[in-house]
């Protein structure tokens, strides 16, 4: 192997594995879990703590605190259920049976609180818009 | 008229294959009958998308509801400005539009080079052609917007979905298309140029305008993406690295990379094999950023459906188009080989490397994120996400490389920079950086990661100030002219050099915006009538909600009253829109106070009439118009550097010294008064204008949807007589132009009623213009007339301040580029 080459491959190698590394680092405190909630309710203590990105559906109307912004709603699927507290404005989709995506973490009393901002409805009709934002095209 | 456009696209494929056959065919024959063919098969496409697309526009004007496509984005009701553009409003529309812009662009870029490159046209239309098929069978197969209801259609469409009824969204898809399409160019002519074995810098030539055309379009495409989040979706923000979002900035990123290197390759020779490699994955980017957002692979928060088969089909092409072009490259190895080797680390060549590096770099991370929750499912089974903070976090460094980068390059020389100039080059441009930054740091800047931006970009400022001013002053030495004159004949002489330094301008400004971010302040809150929030200087009163109805929707609007430091600003009216058919989904309507150093953004996502409450979002961004204002001078620099060569030829060629002083002394004279008086007429002729100012202003608001000064259905029109009577019922009391417009927004519950919102931030700007234009024409008059009146020494060449080597250096340049 020629000096160049060497010289070449090893500059390469520490940069890959500097930038492994760092990677690993910023993904592990950058990461959620993405689960539904009859997989978080299977074994509610496994995910105590841990970052999460709940799934769910809204059961009944979500309750509001007079004259605040304190929601407390229940989210459903598959006949488990999580009761959620979250502060702050919600998306005009979230409603009802709306489908949400809830970001925040599993309290040891087994709630869910949401992070602020954390509140993601899925709309019921085909959300086209974002889809032309950025991809022209298909 | 559904199954005419179907056959037209039908018609395109079989065009399209021909095209691709007989240009293959022609080339290596070397028939020139077959080739002409061939081109005159590729200029027919146009023709064909053309009438396909007035087929599908004719559809959406005349709501012909029993095409599935026309249905599902238009309704009756809709303005006809919306019918037109719901062509593009959803999947199989976007599709043929892309195809109609792809045979367009092509047939251009072919037009323009088949003399020129002659070689290489056979291929470029067939790799052009082969592209369009694969879209054009997308469509007969899957995705035909021609498809028609077998069972009864529907009496009326469901009408485009309200968040898409926005200017920005009417022009963003096709300024992105055109973007996306252009890059298509290049990969055409980097195929054609593989396939012949043509490898000298010629193709470079034929693509390095069009990517810089393309590269203009997929900028501002972004950036009208950027707006129209930012004032429309209502969360405060312009950048959420959204899939989709990073789906339009993956070929950004390479088509940037591309034609900084392109610049080694034309003066070194070197970054052969790296050039080939940008425009194939560019190409490859764009088509995989739609395949990675439409097919369902990457989950998004905003249901994008599943389509397998689609992705199948995505997948097929993605996979042929790499092996294809990347086999090509292996093949061609042995020409590709660089005819130079880096000299030195600290030379240009180098700088450009360090800026490619790192822009490939920030492609693949943002590549890696979008699609790690892809990956991480695959492999662990487990669906993990990451979201902004974790963009941010890698993004940040990377953007501060970049503007670092953006500094040095220009100081350094090509192939190797001695120690003299590297002082003699770094010494303004680093006193600069280092002065803002002492500054900041004295004045108590609290996030550092600004701190560090605004220090570059002072650093960067500094640079290209100097890159200007000692331009200027060699071309002032060797031509014997004043300095204006040198200037300008400066950058005509060298488009592209001071055109690209004003797009790195231009970036400066967006990168202070971005800074900005760091100090941004929300709050959120629920108000009742008198209670107030308050956001850093700002203080937010909410007043009442009122309820109106123009007929097309229901509109709730918030009135609340703006204070800073305690003085009333004005009021601010966010709303909510409840459109006819969508009421499950109400568009949110931003309330944006815009100034040159922050924006004061109100939205009012939840609210309840009966008692009252509305539930606000307050956001204070700081420097956001910066952001707009550095994509307008990208695009204006990049408009220079496009110029075409011989835009300033007639000016320079036998224009005697001066001239250029002497034009734009005489305009300025001319020019000043000019602004004056115009402001002075306006005082003057105010009131009795100011009727015909109204009538400009204030919408009528029998459904025409303009100002009542054109409506059409005048004279007929009672809402017209209505609300002119009402004006000059309140003239005749003497109320003033604001007055009268206060009282309609206060009938009519909004400012809806107004053509344009009140927006005392630019008012104030607009205002003061004229004045700081005044100053400024004075200070040229002043400056040039001394210049001018003072003799010239003789011995110019004794005078002239700068040592040998830059002034050879800057020559030598000067001689080399263009």
């Amino acid at each position: 192997m020629s000096h160049k080459a060497a010289k070449l491959g090893i500059t390469s190698l520490v940069l890959a594995l500097a930038f492994g590394g760092l990677m690993y680092t910023t993904l592990s405190e950058g990461t959620e879990y993405y689960k539904h909630v009859d997989e978080v309710m299977a074994n509610p203590d496994a995910w105590q703590g841990k970052r999460l990105q709940l799934h769910g559906f809204v059961q009944g109307q979500p309750g509001r605190k007079r004259d605040s912004l304190e929601y407390q709603f229940d989210v459903h699927q598959n006949g488990k259920v999580i009761r959620a507290y979250y502060t702050g404005i919600v998306p005009d989709t979230f409603k009802a049976d709306a489908e949400v995506v809830l970001k925040g973490r599993l309290a040891p009393d087994g709630t869910f609180l949401v992070e602020k901002d954390g509140v993601m409805a899925k709309c019921p009709s085909k959300y086209e818009p974002k889809a032309q934002l950025g991809t022209p095209g298909v | 008229m559904a199954s005419l456009g179907y056959y037209l696209l039908l018609a395109a494929f079989c065009v399209c294959a021909y095209a691709a056959a007989i240009s293959v065919a022609g080339a290596r024959r070397r028939s020139r009958r077959l080739i002409e063919s061939g081109v005159g098969a590729f200029y027919f496409i146009t023709a064909i998308m053309a009438a396909a697309s007035a087929v599908i526009v004719y559809s959406f004007v005349t709501d012909d509801f029993t095409i599935r496509y026309v249905s599902r984005y238009s309704d009756s009701v809709q303005p006809l400005f919306f019918k037109i553009t719901s062509y593009w409003g959803g999947l199989d529309g976007s599709i043929m539009f892309w195809v109609f812009m792809l045979s367009c662009f092509g047939s251009a870029a072919v037009y323009v080079n088949r003399e020129r490159h002659r070689e290489l046209i056979p291929y470029v239309v067939a790799t052009i052609a082969i592209v369009q098929m694969f879209f054009l069978f997308l469509m007969v197969v899957h995705n035909n917007p021609f498809t028609t209801y077998l069972t009864q259609a529907p009496a009326d469409g469901d009408g485009l979905n309200p968040l898409l009824q926005n200017f920005y969204m009417v022009i963003h898809p096709p300024t992105m298309y055109l973007g996306f399409v252009g890059l298509t160019i290049p990969f055409a002519f980097g195929m054609a140029a593989l396939i012949t074995g043509h490898l000298d810098d010629s193709w470079l030539r034929a693509v390095r305008r069009w990517t810089m055309f393309a590269w203009l379009f997929l900028t501002l495409g972004l950036m009208l993406g950027m707006l129209w989040a930012y004032e429309e979706l209502g969360w405060g923000g312009y950048w959420g690295w959204d899939p989709v979002e990073n789906a339009g900035l993956l070929p950004w990123f390479t088509a940037t990379a591309f034609l900084h290197s392109v610049m080694v390759q034309e003066r070194r020779g070197m970054l052969r094999i790296w050039n080939v490699t940008l425009v194939i994955l560019t190409f490859f980017l764009t088509i995989f950023g739609t395949f990675m957002t439409r097919s369902g692979v990457v989950q998004s928060v905003h249901a994008f459906g599943e389509d397998p088969e689609l992705a199948r089909m995505f997948s097929v092409f993605m996979v042929t188009i790499l092996v294809v072009s990347f086999g090509f490259v292996i093949y061609r190895l042995p020409i590709l080989r660089a005819r130079n080797e880096l000299d030195s680390w600290l030379s240009r060549e180098a700088a450009f490397l360090a800026n490619n590096w790192i822009l490939l770099f920030g492609a693949t991370f943002v590549l890696f994120a979008t699609m790690f929750p892809t990956i991480s499912e695959a492999i662990t089974g487990e669906r993990l996400t990451v979201g902004p903070p974790f963009f941010n976090k890698w993004m940040l460094p990377i953007g501060l490389m970049l503007l670092l980068l953006t500094g040095i390059g220009p100081l350094l020389a090509w192939r190797k920079s001695t120690f003299i100039n590297l002082r003699d080059q770094f010494l303004f441009p680093v006193l600069s950086g280092l002065v803002v930054g002492g500054a900041l740091l004295a004045l108590g800047v609290r996030v550092w990661t600004s701190g560090i931006c605004w220090t570059l970009c002072a650093f960067v400022t500094g640079t290209m100030a100097q890159e200007f001013w000692r331009g200027a002053r060699v071309r002032q030495d060797t031509t014997g002219t004043d300095l204006l004159t040198a200037f300008v004949g400066m950058v005509s002489r060298n488009k592209r050099r001071y055109g690209g330094y004003t797009v790195h301008l231009g970036i400066v400004l967006i990168f202070l915006g971005f800074a900005g971010e760091g100090y941004k302040q929300d709050e959120e809150a629920s108000l009742k009538p008198g209670q107030q929030v308050e956001v850093g200087a700002f203080t937010l009163r909410m007043d009442a909600i009122k309820v109106t109805d123009d007929g097309q929707k229901q509109m709730i609007t918030g009135h609340m009253t703006v204070f800073r430091n305690g003085t009333e600003e004005g009021k601010i009216y966010p709303a909510k829109w409840f459109f006819r058919k969508h009421e499950s989904q109400p568009t949110t309507e931003v309330a944006i106070r815009r100034g040159f150093f922050e924006d004061f953004y109100v939205v009012m996502p939840a609210f309840e009439v009966e008692t009252q409450t509305a539930s606000v979002a307050v956001h204070v961004n700081p420097l956001v118009n910066w952001i707009w204002f550095g994509f307008g001078l990208v695009a204006i620099g990049t408009g220079l550097a496009l110029l075409p060569e011989t835009a300033f030829a007639f000016a320079l060629s036998k224009v005697p010294a001066g001239a250029v002083t002497t034009s734009l002394l005489l305009l300025a004279l001319v020019l000043a008064p000019a602004v004056a008086w115009a402001q002075e007429t306006v005082q003057a002729k105010q009131r009795s204008d100011t009727r015909r100012r109204l009538e400009g202003d204030i919408m009528c608001m029998c459904g025409c949807h303009t100002p009542m000064g054109t409506c059409q259905m005048r004279p007929n029109c009672a809402h017209y007589d209505q609300q002119a009577a009402k004006v000059d019922a309140m003239l005749v009391e003497g109320k003033s132009y604001d007055a009268v417009r206060a009282s309609f927004v206060e009938e009519f519950g909004s400012q809806y009623v107004l053509a344009a919102p009140i927006d005392q931030g630019f008012n104030r700007l607009a205002w003061a213009v004229p004045y700081v234009v005044g100053v400024l024409m004075l200070g040229a008059v002043f400056f040039s007339a001394r210049r001018w009146s003072r003799t010239r020494p003789q011995d110019v060449a004794a005078d002239a301040p700068l040592d040998p080597t830059l002034n050879e250096r800057l020559d030598d340049e000067l001689r080399n580029l263009d």
